[in-house]
């Protein structure tokens, strides 16, 4: 665990010595921003406040950022040669994939954080202003969506550490990985285009969408939610790190 | 400390390594000599842990580095032959890292004393980047000793060092494998003749030869060499040197001829000296030819395909 805890940091803080990193956060507070405050202006006077419409977004753009979080954590290695020392420290493969991995984790978590102050302009319009139409924030809703998106995110970021794992490529990583995401993103419609009623529930049960947007987002906490979610993270890190095993029988 | 016996690493069909088997002490520095491709680098990454053998065993300090993989690597210090560093972490923080991975004791004090070793103290701040290559196989080498390792493993240590630094680097690897073992490859013949105790000659995944540097260059004197420097440019000379008793091969050298005789004929200059003067020619020069490390190399790895090789460094050698 010591060895998972050294890797998770050194990988946490290579985000804020690399630009995307930055320009990750930039971009994600742009879009939420400009989208929270369409959101309020339709809202202020006529809806009740929901905390969690901004983080209805926030997992589509997930789709497009995660990968870049994640392509580089071993496909660089591999390609810069720097996963030679790596893999001769005593530590184990599983260490070394799962430190990267909430490295990655960790630094979705504080963009997600970032996004707080959304709830806390919320908070303070409708507890300081106290319009009559406006009830209060039900905080509810928010903490639910909050957990799912961060599973969320947890299970797009393994998925894009499993193939940093498969390629050299960053950029052929985060393509992969972009490419998975939006396939599991859009099974979500599998009923509009597949016939059969019992394939499509199919589909649709593995896409990242209805586990997330249907449930967490609207303040229900199924178990098999979250369950599929650890699951995709589970699958997704044990499969890169035989990967990353087989790189040594190459 | 390292044991390898009968190891072997195929890649594909390739053949690497070839069922190769030494030993190496605690206290001994042992030299890897070979062409590229030989399987110096290949060893070394069997030898840490980093790939495992297709057949064979290799033991560090009693443990196989198959099945006790991390222990191995806990006990092995190892510097890659092409030194890759997070460029974009400052010196101390890379060493910190790596030390910390290896869950080194006091870090902060023993990172101050690497860093002074490798002569990094005044750069500890600046990015790895920076540095110069030179100073990035300092700071590998710093990474290699970190955790105070019983085993060190360097390949090709002293590449993209300048003089000075390689008889610096030298020193140091004279000085830490006092009380170690040390494994190191290098093509430099020069090298291995001045830091090494034993020398492995290994070519195509095989070993041609293990001795001390001396040895082999004993061993070959033994089957004398002579130079022979005559005054006169005549075709027969040849001829005549050849024709003397115990006198095995004749071959240009220099502006001479290099003659080698047979271990058992003895000394053959007094024979040689005769025949030449008989004729009446002014003979220059006759002496033992000294034969150095890089001889034995040439002729213990000759390729005896290379004119039909189509590898053209096979050629050249």
């Amino acid at each position: 665990m010591h060895s998972v805890r050294v890797v998770a940091r050194r990988e946490l803080a290579q985000y804020f010595t690399s630009p995307i990193a930055y320009l990750v956060a930039f971009a994600v507070l742009v879009l939420t921003g400009w989208q929270f405050n369409v959101d309020l202006a339709q809202r202020v006077g006529s809806q009740p406040p929901d905390g969690a419409a901004v983080l209805g977004s926030f997992a589509f753009f997930t789709l497009f950022f995660a990968p870049l979080l994640t392509m580089r954590l071993l496909a660089e290695e591999a390609r810069e040669g720097t996963l030679e020392l790596l893999l001769t420290a005593p530590v184990r493969d599983g260490d070394i994939v799962l430190g990267k991995f909430l490295g990655a984790w960790l630094y979705y978590t504080l963009i997600l954080g970032l996004t707080l102050v959304y709830q806390a302009i919320w908070l303070a319009i409708t507890t300081a202003r106290a319009y009559a139409l406006t009830p209060e924030l039900d905080l509810g809703p928010v903490i639910t969506a909050y957990l799912g998106i961060w599973l969320f995110g947890g299970a797009t970021l393994a998925l894009g550490l499993l193939f940093s794992a498969l390629t050299e490529n960053q950029v052929i990583a985060g393509f992969l990985t972009m490419s998975v995401l939006f396939i599991l993103w859009l099974g979500d419609y599998a009923g509009s285009v597949v016939q059969s009623r019992a394939l499509a529930q199919a589909i649709r049960e593995l896409s990242l969408q209805a586990h997330y947007a249907t449930s967490f987002l609207v303040g229900v906490i199924r178990f098999e939610d979250a369950v599929f979610f650890i699951g995709v993270i589970t699958a997704a890190l044990f499969v890169a790190t035989r990967v990353l095993e087989s790189r040594r029988w190459r | 400390m390292i044991d390898v016996d009968r190891l072997t690493k195929r890649y594909g069909r390739f053949i690497a390594l070839d069922s190769i088997s030494f030993r190496a002490d605690s206290g001994e520095i042992v030299g890897f000599l070979g062409p590229n491709g030989a399987g110096k680098t290949t060893t070394m990454r069997v030898l840490t842990g980093y790939m495992p053998p297709t057949e064979g065993t290799a033991r560090i300090a009693g443990f196989d580095v198959l099945t006790d993989s991390l222990a191995v690597r806990e006990r092995v210090g190892y510097l890659p032959e092409t030194v890759r560093l997070y460029r974009e972490m400052t010196v101390r923080g890379y060493l910190k890292f790596m030390g910390q991975l290896r869950g080194v004791d006091r870090l902060g004090a023993r990172l101050d004393e690497v860093l002074d070793l490798v002569g990094l103290r005044e750069r500890a701040r600046r990015l790895v980047s920076s540095l110069s290559k030179g100073m990035q196989q300092r700071l590998g080498l710093a990474q290699a000793i970190l955790h105070d390792p019983p085993v060190l493993i360097l390949d090709e240590p002293t590449i993209g060092l300048d003089p000075h630094q390689v008889q610096e680097l030298r020193a140091l690897i004279r000085e830490l494998g006092r009380t170690r073992t040390v494994l190191l490859s290098t093509h430099i013949l020069t090298e291995a003749e001045q830091i090494c105790d034993r020398v492995i000659i290994i070519d195509r995944g095989r070993i041609v030869a293990e001795d001390t540097p001396a040895n082999l260059r004993e061993g070959l004197a033994r089957s004398s060499r002579l130079y022979v420097r005559v005054g006169v440019a005549r075709d027969d000379v040849a001829g005549l040197l050849a024709s003397v008793p115990g006198v095995t091969g004749v071959g240009p050298a220099a502006d001479g001829f290099l003659l080698t005789s047979a271990p058992q004929a003895g000394d053959v200059r007094p024979a040689v000296a005769s025949a030449i003067v008989g004729q009446g020619w002014p003979l220059l020069e006759l002496r033992p030819w000294a034969t150095t490390l890089e001889e034995i190399f040439l002729e213990l790895t000759a390729r005896l395909d290379a004119p039909v090789s189509d590898d053209g460094e096979a050629r050249h050698a």
